[in-house]
C-alpha cells in the first residue's frame, strides 16, 4: 500500500515536469503582448503553415528573468515586448540573436528597425497629448518641454511614473536633451500636475471630460479603445477631447513613438519556425488585423491605420534610436523619484 | 509500556528529521534571494532613504490603517449584530456577509473606479437629472482613503468570520452575568466580549493586513506607492535586485512586529470560555432599532458584493456578443483543477506540520511551523523569481527534462505561498482538542500514522474542509505566481480578468470576474453551512 503511494507520486512528480523532446512543429512565444488580437494572429498562423503557437504572457522584466534564468534550457523561441526598452535590456543580457531575413527586412519600414537587427518591430504607439477641445487652443501647444511651462499650472494630467510608457517617454527626453534638462522638464510637469498621477491612460481622459485637468499625456491607441466603447458615456467623453501630436514643427524632432517588437532568443530550438512567424507578423495580412484590432499603427508602411486613428492625421515620429528607451530606462526612473513624479 | 514509548520516540525522530528537511524545501527558494543578495554590487540604500523610503512607508502605513479600521467597522458590528439580536433578515445577512470575499480585491478596485468616474453610472445619472448635486459629486475618487475602503470592502469577511464564531462561543453566560450587574448593552459588548474575542479578531485582521500589505494590482491603480509597488519598480524597472531585497526585509519586518504584537498580547490576556452548550435566545429590538440593525448590517453586504456584481453582470449584458463560451469554459476548468489539486496538498502538508508539531511539542518543530507560514508575507511575485533562480540552476543538471514551466513549480509556489492560509483553520481545531486524546492514542499502541488516521482525521473534518475551501478561494483569486511561473498556454479565469482589466478593457474582463464569484459563493455558502454546523452559532 505504501509503495503504491510513494510509486504514484513519484510518477505524478514525473510527469507534470517537462520532457526535453523536440517537437518541430511548435513554437513557443515569451510574450508581454495579451490582446485579443493577438490570439486571433497566433490562430491565423497555424490555419497558415499548421505550426502550433504556444504562448506563455507575462511581464517583460519578469519574462526576462525568466529566460536569463533558463540559460541554454529555455523553450522560448520569441520574446514579444510593447517596449523598446525592454528588447534593449534583453539585448544587453544576451538573451536574444540576430535576425537576418529579407522578407522581413522588406516588410518593415527602416526608421523602426534595430539598428544592430536584433529585434523587428511589429507596430508602434505614440505617446501623445489630448486637450479638451473646450478649455485649451490647439494652437496653445507644440511640444513636449512646452508642457513644463507655468501657463499649463494645474491643468496637465498623467499616470504614475511606474508605467512602461511615462519611463519611455522620460527615457527619450533624457537621451535627446541629456539628464539635466530632463530633470527640470519632469519638474515643471510636477509643479503643473492637476492632480497626482494616478490610474490608466484612458481614466485621465477620463478626468478632461470631468473637468479635473485640461491635458493629459497619453498613448495613442487607448484614444481608439475610448471612442470605440460599449458605453455612450465613454464615447462622449472620447469626443469631448483632441489629440494632438507634439513636437511636430520644422526643427523639431517629432512626436514620441514606442515599438511593440519580437526578439529570437538566443537559444530558440525552433528557430526556423520562429522566424515563419515572424515574417507572417509583419505581413501585410497580419498587419492589417493588428491596425483593425488594436488601434496601434503598422510596422510595415503598406498598411495604413485604422479609420479611427487615420482621422487624426499623419504625424512626424521621433528618429531617436529605440533601443535608447532601454539605455536610459535606469536614469529616467532616478528622474522621476528626484523629482517627485509619483 | 516502555518498549512501546521508545518505539514511539523513535518514530517521532524520522518524522522530525523529515519535518525539518520539508520544511527547508519550502524555504528554499527564499534563501535562494538571501543568497543573491551577498553578490548585490554597491549599496543603494541610500538611495531609498533619500528619495523614497519615507513616502512608502507613509502610504504603507496608512493605508493599513484605514483598511484596518474599516474591515474592523464592517466585519465586527455585523458579527455583533447577527450573533446577539434577533430581526428580520439576520439569517440571510449571516449568509451573504461573507460574499465579498469572493471577489478579487483588484477586481474591487477597478470595478469601484469605473462605478465612481465621470463615466460612470452615479455621475451620468446626476448629470442629466440634477446637474447641481452633480457638480459636487464630480470628484477625484482615485485617494488612497478610498482605496482603503475598497480594500475593506472586499476584505472584511476575514473579520465578520472569525468574530460571528468568537461572539456566539462567548455564550449566554456571560451576557447574563452582565446584564445582572447592570451593564447596557452596549458596555456589555465593548468591556466583555470585545475582549474576549480580541485573539480571535486579531487573527482575521492579520490576514487583512497581509493582503493590504501584499495588494499589488489595486494599489499601483491608485497611484499609491506601497512598500509591494516599490520592490517591483526598484527589482524590475531599475533592474536594482538591491534595493527590492532591502525593501522585502522591510516588509517582512513589518509583518513580524504585527505579528509579534498580536502574540504579545495574546500571551498576556489568556480567557477560558465554556462554549455554550444550549443555544443562546437572541436579544429583541424595538422597532427602529431593528431598522438600525439591518441598515448596519446591509452596508456591507450592498456595498462589498451587491453592487460590485450588479454593475459586474451590466458589463456581461454589453458584451456579451462577443464571449467566447468554449474558452470560458476551458479558463473554467483550469482554475477549478489547478486550484483543487494545490489545495489538496496545501491541507495535507498543513497537516503534517501541524501534527508533528502536536505530536512532538519540541521548540524545534515550533519554530519550523512558525517559519513555513512566511511565505504568506511575501509577495507572490518574489516567490516566483526565488523559483525561477533555484529551478534554474537545478535544471542545468538535467537534460532530458526541465521543471520551469511545469505545473510542479506552479504549484510549489502556491504551498510556500498559500500553506499560512490553510494551516491556520487546521491549528484552530487541533488546539480545541485535549492532549489526552493523543495519550490514549499512544498508549494503546497507536502510531503516528494511525493516531492521525484514526482520531485527528475524524474529529479535525470540518476545520480540514474550511480550510480548504478557503485555500481554494485564494488560489482562485492568485494573480502574480500564475503570471509568471505557468506553462504554456495555461489561462486562469484571473489572469484573462487581469490581461483585459490592465489594457483598460474592463467590459470583456466581467464574464470572467463573474465565474470567480460565482464559484467563490457557492464555496462560501457551503462553509457558512458547515461554520453552522461545526460550532453550533446560534
Amino acid at each position: 500500500m505504501k509503495n503504491i503511494f510513494y510509486t504514484l507520486i513519484m510518477c505524478s512528480l514525473f510527469l507534470s515536469c517537462n520532457t526535453n523532446e523536440k517537437k518541430s512543429n511548435e513554437v513557443n512565444l515569451y510574450s508581454q503582448r495579451h490582446y485579443s488580437v493577438d490570439k486571433l494572429q497566433y490562430e491565423n498562423f497555424t490555419k497558415l503553415t499548421g505550426i502550433k503557437v504556444n504562448v506563455i504572457k507575462a511581464n517583460a522584466d519578469e519574462l526576462i528573468e525568466r529566460l536569463r534564468n533558463e540559460g541554454e534550457n529555455s523553450p522560448a523561441d520569441l520574446f514579444i515586448t510593447v517596449d523598446a526598452g525592454k528588447l534593449q535590456k534583453a539585448v544587453e543580457l544576451e538573451l536574444l540573436q540576430k535576425v537576418n531575413n529579407n522578407i522581413i527586412d522588406a516588410n518593415i519600414s527602416d526608421d523602426l528597425k534595430d539598428k544592430n537587427g536584433y529585434w523587428v518591430p511589429i507596430t508602434y504607439r505614440a505617446r501623445i497629448v489630448v486637450y479638451s477641445n473646450d478649455r485649451v487652443q490647439k494652437s496653445d501647444l507644440s511640444t513636449y518641454e512646452d508642457l513644463a511651462n507655468e501657463k499649463w499650472k494645474n491643468r496637465i494630467l498623467v499616470r504614475s511614473s511606474s508605467n512602461a510608457y511615462n519611463q519611455a517617454l522620460m527615457s527619450s527626453i533624457v537621451a535627446n536633451l541629456g539628464s539635466d534638462v530632463a530633470s527640470n522638464w519632469s519638474n515643471g510637469i510636477v509643479n503643473n500636475f492637476a492632480r497626482e498621477p494616478k490610474g490608466s491612460d484612458r481614466d485621465q481622459v477620463k478626468a478632461i471630460a470631468a473637468g479635473q485637468g485640461d491635458l493629459a499625456i497619453v498613448n495613442s491607441y487607448y484614444i481608439g479603445l475610448l471612442l470605440s466603447s460599449e458605453k455612450e458615456e465613454e464615447l462622449n467623453a472620447g469626443k469631448s477631447v483632441s489629440v494632438f501630436f507634439p513636437n511636430q514643427g520644422e526643427n523639431q524632432r517629432g512626436s514620441h513613438i514606442n515599438v511593440s517588437g519580437i526578439g529570437l532568443a538566443k537559444n530558440s530550438p525552433n528557430k526556423d519556425n520562429a522566424i515563419k512567424l515572424m515574417e507572417y507578423l509583419t505581413s501585410e495580412d497580419a498587419q492589417n488585423t493588428y491596425v483593425n484590432n488594436s488601434y496601434e499603427y503598422a510596422a510595415n508602411p503598406n498598411v495604413k491605420p485604422s479609420k479611427i486613428v487615420q482621422a487624426w492625421g499623419t504625424f512626424k515620429r521621433d528618429k531617436l534610436d529605440l533601443n535608447s528607451l532601454g539605455k536610459f530606462r535606469k536614469e529616467a526612473i532616478r528622474i522621476f523619484d528626484k523629482t517627485g513624479w509619483k | 509500556m516502555e518498549i512501546k514509548n521508545k518505539i514511539f520516540y523513535l518514530e517521532n525522530k524520522r518524522w522530525i528529521i523529515g519535518s525539518i528537511l520539508f520544511a527547508i524545501l519550502l524555504l528554499l527558494p527564499i534563501f535562494t534571494l538571501l543568497y543573491k543578495l551577498i553578490y548585490v554590487e554597491g549599496n543603494s540604500f541610500k538611495y531609498l532613504l533619500e528619495n523614497i523610503l519615507l513616502d512608502y512607508s507613509f502610504n504603507t502605513f496608512y493605508l493599513i490603517l484605514i483598511t484596518a479600521f474599516f474591515s474592523l467597522l464592517f466585519g465586527i458590528i455585523p458579527a455583533w449584530l447577527v450573533s446577539i439580536y434577533k430581526f428580520p433578515g439576520r439569517n440571510f445577512l449571516d449568509i451573504v456577509l461573507y460574499l465579498p470575499l469572493a471577489i478579487p480585491s483588484y477586481i474591487m478596485a477597478f470595478t469601484y473606479s469605473d462605478i465612481l468616474s465621470y463615466t460612470g453610472p452615479i455621475q451620468s445619472f446626476l448629470r442629466e437629472n440634477f446637474y447641481n448635486i452633480s457638480i459636487f459629486f464630480n470628484q477625484d475618487y482615485l485617494q488612497i482613503e478610498v482605496l482603503g475602503i475598497i480594500m475593506a470592502l472586499a476584505l472584511y469577511p476575514y473579520i465578520y468570520t472569525v468574530s460571528r464564531v468568537s461572539f456566539s462561543l462567548v455564550g449566554a453566560n456571560y451576557i447574563n452575568v452582565s446584564k445582572n450587574l447592570g451593564l447596557s448593552s452596549f458596555k456589555t459588548f465593548y468591556k466583555i466580549i470585545l475582549p474576549l474575542s480580541r485573539p480571535a479578531i486579531f487573527s482575521g485582521l492579520f490576514l487583512v493586513l497581509m493582503e493590504v500589505l501584499n495588494e499589488y494590482g489595486a494599489v499601483k491603480y491608485f497611484g499609491v506607492n506601497t512598500y509591494t509597488t516599490g520592490i517591483f519598480r526598484a527589482w524590475f524597472s531599475m533592474g536594482d535586485i538591491g534595493t527590492a531585497i532591502q525593501l522585502s526585509v522591510i516588509l517582512l519586518l513589518v509583518v513580524f512586529s504585527i505579528f509579534y504584537i498580536e502574540k504579545y498580547y495574546h500571551s498576556k490576556t489568556k480567557f477560558y470560555y465554556k462554549t455554550n452548550s444550549t443555544i443562546q435566545s437572541l436579544g429583541k429590538l424595538n422597532r427602529i432599532n431593528k431598522f438600525l440593525a439591518i441598515s448596519l448590517c446591509l452596508i456591507p453586504f450592498l456595498f462589498g458584493f451587491f453592487i460590485p456584481l450588479i454593475f459586474i453582470l451590466n458589463n456581461v449584458f454589453l458584451t456579451f456578443s462577443s464571449i467566447d463560451f468554449k474558452d470560458l469554459l476551458q479558463l473554467t476548468y483550469n482554475t477549478i483543477s489547478i486550484s483543487s489539486i494545490s489545495s489538496f496538498l496545501i491541507i495535507l502538508i498543513a497537516l503534517f506540520f501541524l501534527f508533528i508539531e502536536k505530536i512532538s511539542k519540541t521548540r524545534v518543530n515550533y519554530f519550523i511551523s512558525q517559519s513555513i507560514s512566511m511565505g504568506y508575507a511575501i509577495p507572490g511575485a518574489v516567490i516566483g523569481l526565488g523559483l525561477i533562480i533555484l529551478f534554474a540552476f537545478i535544471d542545468n543538471f538535467f537534460s532530458s527534462f526541465t521543471f520551469l514551466g511545469s505545473f510542479f513549480i506552479l504549484i510549489y509556489a502556491y504551498v510556500i505561498r498559500f500553506l499560512a492560509v490553510g494551516k491556520s483553520p487546521i491549528k484552530s481545531s487541533l488546539e480545541k482538542h485535549p492532549e489526552s486524546y493523543d495519550d490514549t492514542g499512544k498508549n494503546l499502541g497507536l502510531g503516528p500514522l494511525k493516531l492521525l488516521q484514526k482520531i485527528h482525521l475524524p474529529i479535525n473534518k470540518f476545520a480540514l474542509i474550511t480550510a480548504f475551501i478557503v485555500t481554494f478561494i485564494d488560489l482562485m483569486k492568485e494573480l502574480p505566481i500564475t503570471l509568471i511561473l505557468r506553462p504554456f498556454n495555461f489561462d486562469t479565469l484571473a489572469t484573462q480578468t487581469y490581461e483585459f482589466a490592465v489594457e483598460e478593457m474592463i467590459p470583456l474582463s466581467s464574464i470572467y470576474s463573474l465565474m470567480i464569484i460565482l464559484i467563490g459563493s457557492v464555496l462560501l455558502l457551503f462553509l457558512k453551512n458547515i461554520i453552522n454546523k461545526q460550532v453550533n452559532v446560534s
